[in-house]
């Protein structure tokens, strides 16, 4: 009994290690090759060990006796169904349901396991034979052999072929199940079978004619009973998972089968195939468990009906054979279609599940990626080729404060220009809009820095970059822009820049120039000042074959100060010591500046210099002053000692400290020990140097000079060597801020010509007094003659056409008259000049009547209207209304007036536009006043004009305003002239009120 | 008692002395157009007639003097001057550019009359010498460019031969331009061809001798 499953199980292995091999040989696989090559080298003396680690490996892994058990009681259960349903009489060939049993364990249980299962099925069988078949025992043992041979072959090839555990839930499993569990395996069974029976001469059979009952009865208790065993062993301790309904349609669904089941194959109805609607049904909803236990109830119920003959296939025995085929064959069919039917729902729920997998993947895959894209501190957006966007992440709604990008459509205007004009700072939104179409236009992504506006107003700035993807043709799908808020980062670059300008303006403000050099001496820095000043930068400097600092040396500094300034910054730079120096240095436009220079190095953490650092003040003005200062003092100093005159300075208590030149040559020429004098004493000197009549006034007056502090002008005589010079000498004291005399200054002037001249003019002056009393006579009575010549000139005239008229034929007497008349007129106006000469020089006052000044006002205007007129000047009179009457003559008056009115004509001729003269009278205490106010050139002389002959006219006598001021005293009043503003005379006169006219 | 066709001017700024003067001038029948300054003289639109100008030294605008010598650029009446006090070197310098008199006032009617009619009779004379000449200067001009340049050769004394020579033409085409010219500029001989020539001011540009050569 032991050695039963030992050739058993070397069978098997031998058997599998040819079938593997067969399959090697046509499938590519290489590995598997070597699994089992391997076995084949190791046969040889490793044998034995191999067997007994498979024995151990067998025992290990035998099976609960319970499994056993009830295995073998199915088993045997089987056989009876078989036995029951061999309906034909004598064969003993049917539905053979342990065959399915048989497979679906070794296909459940582990390789290790299987000599357990063949020796339990091998009792099984035996058992059944013993109970119904009835068959010699080795007849019997050999069809065991063919079936376990079966079962095992079956289960090997669907292990190899299916993957652990075989669920038969796909279609390749089902139909690698049906191909090699039912169709191959059985081949197995049915050989050795068919072979028993023929060679034992069972029931008489042939194999030819057992064969194909014997391999469809197998294959059928394969199709029906493994998948139910499976199902029964996959489920074992799994719970069931239906829901009510299901249960539901389970219970409905069983019904309808039965009674389908019942109808169809009771023999009601002719045709057994109604039932596969609903067997496919079961299939189709409750898959492979449905299948499997409606393909056993389908078959018990057959069997039921086939054996109590109520079937369509239970008839007479000629038609039994194949009736047993027909019953064979629609079971097979059913449990065929139903299992694939099964496997194309479970595969069909498994694609739908796996679907369902994947979109829910799909669906966390988006989130996770929309996740992504929302929390990446950054803004994203997409764009349309056009640039119009058409996405904006979270985020970027979310800072702009809007909820949706919809939100800008606008019409008229592209959501593009709404958002930039809307949320893009308005400095930045041409240069956006500029860039974008640019980006857009060319393709090319481009970074830009602008500043958007957050939802609360604030301007942040950030940096945007956008890059096109492009389809493969190359044109431009969707743009795609992040954006990073880059505010903080530009704050603190404006900051640090701020500060770095703020630096640069410090170093390029200060009034003064700063550079650095290099501790070689190559300068590296000039601040911005200092490039104006100098008019070149550092680079500037560079030339071939000579260093910088010789090149700015050469350029810059004054030739006469280069070679000072040379040594001493190489000697600063060599020593380490400062630099500073006073210089002259170039400016751009070619004038050379002083200026002063400090330079101090800087010392790195090793003490070594790094560089040095310079200051140059422009000083060329305080040189320029100092400078100028010494020159004013030399100039002093010679002009002190150059004039003509002697100066000299003493203390207050009258000490001299200092002698000009001059002062110094006359006392060494006059004084013969001088030198030797020492310090003189003030009395000495005079004693010396004046003339000994005016040396005790002197000495007096300069005593009391500095005893009371006052100055002094005197006029005495020098001592000369050629005898004695009238000077003048003054002396004046400077006194501090207290009023104490500080010092004395006093100067000597040389008079001497001038008193003589003095002298000589004096006599002089009495002969020219003579003189002008005899010039001012002719002229007056020059100026007399033309007053007077005028009219006599006309009366002359009229004389002579008045005698020419009246001695006529016939005589003119009208002319005659008119020219008579103006002969009297001329006449009269010559004898009131005449007169009026002869009041002027008697100053009478017989003719002063009390009038108004403002007839005569009217008068003389009325004489001057004319010469007014021609020269464009208007006169405007203005009287006040409370002039009392006055006395006076009035042809004087009015010639006054109407000089003074022809005198403002006058002054204003030249170039005068406006030309008004004004003529006002006004009551001022016991005075009339009356002016004359022009806007002519104004008056010179003002104290000079009322002097006879004084004229400022080409054709003036000089005397008219001498004249009117005599005429205004003779009537005891003023005549003056004043300044206008901005220009012209007023010449004003005043007339008492009270004048003596009675007298 | 009018003369008609003459005219007395009179610039004075003074109108007692215009009026008189109108008035004697007037006894003895003349016509007198009197302006109290240079300028207004000078403005106004003057007849073309015979006349004469009394003038003042002493004027508001321009003195008399210098009026003469503004005038004296172009054709103007002979002046008489008038002064108030005349001095020597006033005098001298009015008669030396030409004025017929220099009287001071008073004046007396005799005097005056005759530097009138003296001025006018000088007018008179320079105003048809002006017109002898200009019918003269204009028979000039209708002379054609080649006569104009025989005239100065014929009056310069020059034979047909030597003028023909001179201008490369033939002594019989000379002949004519020269019958030409003296029938043109109306002159009865060639001595008075010479004197049209010289009033003409046309230079003589070749001396026989010279041509003859």
């Amino acid at each position: 009994m032991t050695i039963a499953p030992n050739s058993l199980g070397e069978t098997d292995s031998s058997a599998t290690r040819a079938l593997t091999h067969d399959l090697d040989r046509s499938g590519p696989g290489s590995g598997r090759s070597f699994a089992t090559n391997e076995p084949g080298l190791i046969r040889g003396n490793m044998i034995s060990d191999l067997e007994r680690g498979r024995l151990s490996r067998v025992w290990s892994h035998r099976p609960q006796f319970l499994h056993l058990g009830l295995f073998i009681t199915a088993y045997v259960l089987g056989c009876g169904f078989a036995q029951s349903l061999a309906i034909i009489p004598g064969t003993g060939i049917s539905i053979w349901p342990p065959s399915g049993l048989f497979i679906a364990t070794l296909v459940f249980a582990s390789r290790y396991s299987w000599p357990w299962w063949v020796l339990g099925a091998c009792v099984a069988e035996l058992f059944s034979n013993f109970l119904w078949f009835h068959t010699p025992l080795p007849a019997a043992f050999l069809i065991f052999a063919g079936n376990a041979l079966e079962a095992v072959a079956g289960a090997w090839l669907v292990n190899q072929t299916c993957k652990r555990p075989v669920r038969l839930e796909t279609l390749r499993d089902v139909l690698a199940f049906v191909a090699l569990a039912a169709g191959v395996a059985p081949v197995a069974s049915a050989t050795v079978g068919s072979a028993a029976l023929s060679w034992f001469g069972i029931q008489s059979q042939t194999f030819a004619t057992a064969w194909p009952l014997w391999w469809i009865g197998d294959a059928t208790g394969v199709l029906i009973v493994a998948p139910l065993a499976l199902v029964v062993f996959q489920n074992w301790r799994g719970k069931a998972q239906l829901s009510a309904a299901r249960w539901m349609e389970a219970c409905v669904l069983g019904l309808i089968f039965l009674g389908t089941a019942a109808l169809s194959l009771s023999g009601y109805l002719p045709f057994a195939y109604i039932i596969m609607p609903p067997l496919l049904w079961a299939a189709v909803r409750f898959e492979f468990r449905g299948a499997a236990v409606a393909l056993t109830v389908l078959a018990l119920i057959t069997a039921v009906f086939t054996i109590s003959g109520a079937s369509q296939f239970a008839g007479d025995p000629e038609s039994q054979k194949h009736n047993q085929i027909m019953l064979q064959l629609f079971l097979a069919i059913s449990a065929f279609s139903a299992l694939v039917m099964a496997a194309i729902s479970r595969q069909h729920q498994a694609a739908v599940l796996t679907l369902r997998q994947s979109v829910e993947t799909l669906r966390e895959r988006e989130r996770e990626l929309s996740l992504l894209v929302e929390m990446i501190p950054a803004h994203i957006a997409r764009m349309a080729p056009n640039g119009e966007p058409t996405f904006f992440s979270k985020r970027t709604t979310d800072y702009i404060g809007l909820n949706d990008i919809a939100d800008w459509d606008k019409p008229g205007t592209s959501r593009l220009a709404t958002v930039v004009a809307a949320a893009v700072h308005p400095d930045d939104g041409p240069r956006m809009r500029e860039w974008l179409s640019r980006s857009l236009a060319t393709g090319e992504p481009y970074p830009i820095r602008y500043r958007l506006r957050r939802a609360d107003g604030v301007y942040r700035w950030r940096e945007g970059r956008a890059e096109p993807l492009r389809n493969q043709s190359g044109a431009i799908v969707q743009w795609y822009t992040a954006s990073i808020d880059i505010d903080d980062e530009v704050r603190a670059q404006e900051a640090l820049r701020d500060r770095e300008r703020e630096l640069s303006q410090l170093v390029d403000m200060v009034p003064s120039h700063v550079w650095r050099l290099t501790p070689d001496g190559e300068p590296t820095f000039f601040n911005k000042r200092m490039v104006d000043f100098l008019g070149l930068d550092v680079t500037d400097l560079d030339k071939q074959g000579i260093s910088r600092l010789a090149a700015m040396i050469a350029a810059i500094v004054h030739p006469d100060d280069a070679a000072a300034f040379g040594d001493t910054l190489s000697h600063c730079l060599a020593t380490g010591e400062r630099f500073s120096m006073r210089y002259r240095l170039r400016r751009a436009d070619g004038i050379y500046h002083w200026m002063s220079s400090r330079a101090e190095p800087m010392h790195d953490h090793a003490g070594l210099i790094a560089q040095w650092y310079g200051l140059c003040h422009d000083i060329d003005d305080q040189m320029q002053a100092e400078e100028a200062l010494r020159r004013s003092e030399l100039q002093l100093q010679q002009m002190i000692d150059a004039v003509p005159v002697r100066i000299w300075s003493a203390v207050p208590t009258g000490g001299p400290v200092y002698f000009n030149k001059r002062y110094q040559d006359h006392f060494r020429a006059v004084i013969a020990n001088f030198e030797t004098l020492g310090e003189p004493r003030i009395e000495e000197l005079l004693q010396e140097l004046v003339h000994p009549e005016d040396a005790p006034e002197v000495l007096r007056t300069l005593l009391s000079c500095f005893e009371t502090g006052g100055g002094s002008a005197m006029r005495f005589r020098w001592r000369e060597t050629d005898g004695y010079r009238w000077a003048e000498c003054r002396v004046e004291p400077r006194r501090d801020e207290d009023g104490a005399v500080v010092q004395w200054y006093g100067v000597s002037l040389d008079i001497d010509e001038e008193v003589r001249a003095q002298e000589a003019l004096r006599q002089a002056s009495d002969k020219l007094a003579q003189a002008t009393q005899a010039a001012s006579l002719a002229e007056l009575s020059a100026s007399i003659a033309h007053e007077v010549n005028q009219p006599l000139a006309a009366i002359v005239a009229n004389s002579h056409a008045c005698h020419r008229w009246l001695s006529a034929a016939p005589p003119n007497v009208e002319r005659a008259k008119i020219t008579a008349e103006r002969i009297i007129r001329d006449a009269n106006s010559a004898a009131d000049v005449v007169g009026r000469i002869r009041a002027l020089f008697k100053q009478s006052t017989e003719t002063r009547t009390n009038a108004t000044l403002s007839s005569v006002i009217a008068e003389a205007r009325d004489l001057v209207a004319e010469e007014a007129m021609r020269r464009g000047v208007r006169t405007s009179v203005d009287v006040g209304s409370d002039i009392p009457l006055v006395a006076f003559d009035r042809v004087q008056i009015q010639q006054v007036l109407v000089n003074l009115i022809r005198n403002g004509m006058e002054a204003m001729d030249s170039g005068a536009d406006d030309g008004v003269i004004s003529i006002r009278v006004r009551h001022i205490g016991d005075v009339v006043q009356t002016e004359v106010r022009d806007r002519g050139r104004g008056v010179a002389f003002p104290d000079r004009i009322f002097e006879p002959f004084f004229t400022t006219k080409e054709q003036g006598m000089g005397m008219g305003l001498a004249i009117c001021r005599s005429i205004i005293e003779s009537h005891s009043g003023r005549l003056w002239v004043e300044k206008n503003e901005p220009r012209g005379a007023t010449f004003i006169f005043t007339l008492p009120i009270e004048a003596k006219a009675a007298s | 008692m009018t003369t008609d066709g003459q005219i007395v001017f009179i610039v004075d700024d003074d109108e007692r002395i215009r009026e008189a003067l109108s008035e004697l001038l007037a006894t003895h029948g003349m016509c007198a157009l009197a302006f109290g300054s240079a300028g207004d003289y000078i403005r106004a639109d003057k007849p073309d007639v015979p006349a004469c100008l009394i003038l003042d030294i002493e004027l508001p605008d321009i003195n008399g003097l210098d009026l003469q010598r503004q005038i004296a650029e172009g054709d103007h009446p002979p002046i008489v001057f008038l002064t108030g006090h005349g001095d020597i070197p006033s005098s001298v310098r009015a008669i030396k550019h030409g004025a017929v008199d220099f009287l001071t006032k008073p004046f007396s009617d005799a005097d005056l009359m005759a530097a009138i009619h003296a001025a006018i009779a000088q007018d008179r004379v320079q105003r048809s010498e002006r017109a002898e000449l200009g019918v003269l200067k204009q028979r000039y001009l209708e002379l054609t460019p080649r006569e104009r340049e025989v005239l100065p050769l014929v009056v310069s004394g020059l034979l047909n031969k030597q003028a023909a020579a001179e201008l490369g033409i033939s002594e019989v085409t000379l002949e004519i331009h020269r019958r030409n010219v003296m029938q043109k500029m109306v002159a009865a001989s060639l001595a008075d061809l010479v004197r049209i020539a010289e009033r003409l001011g046309i230079p003589i540009t070749h001396s026989r001798r010279a041509g003859g050569n």
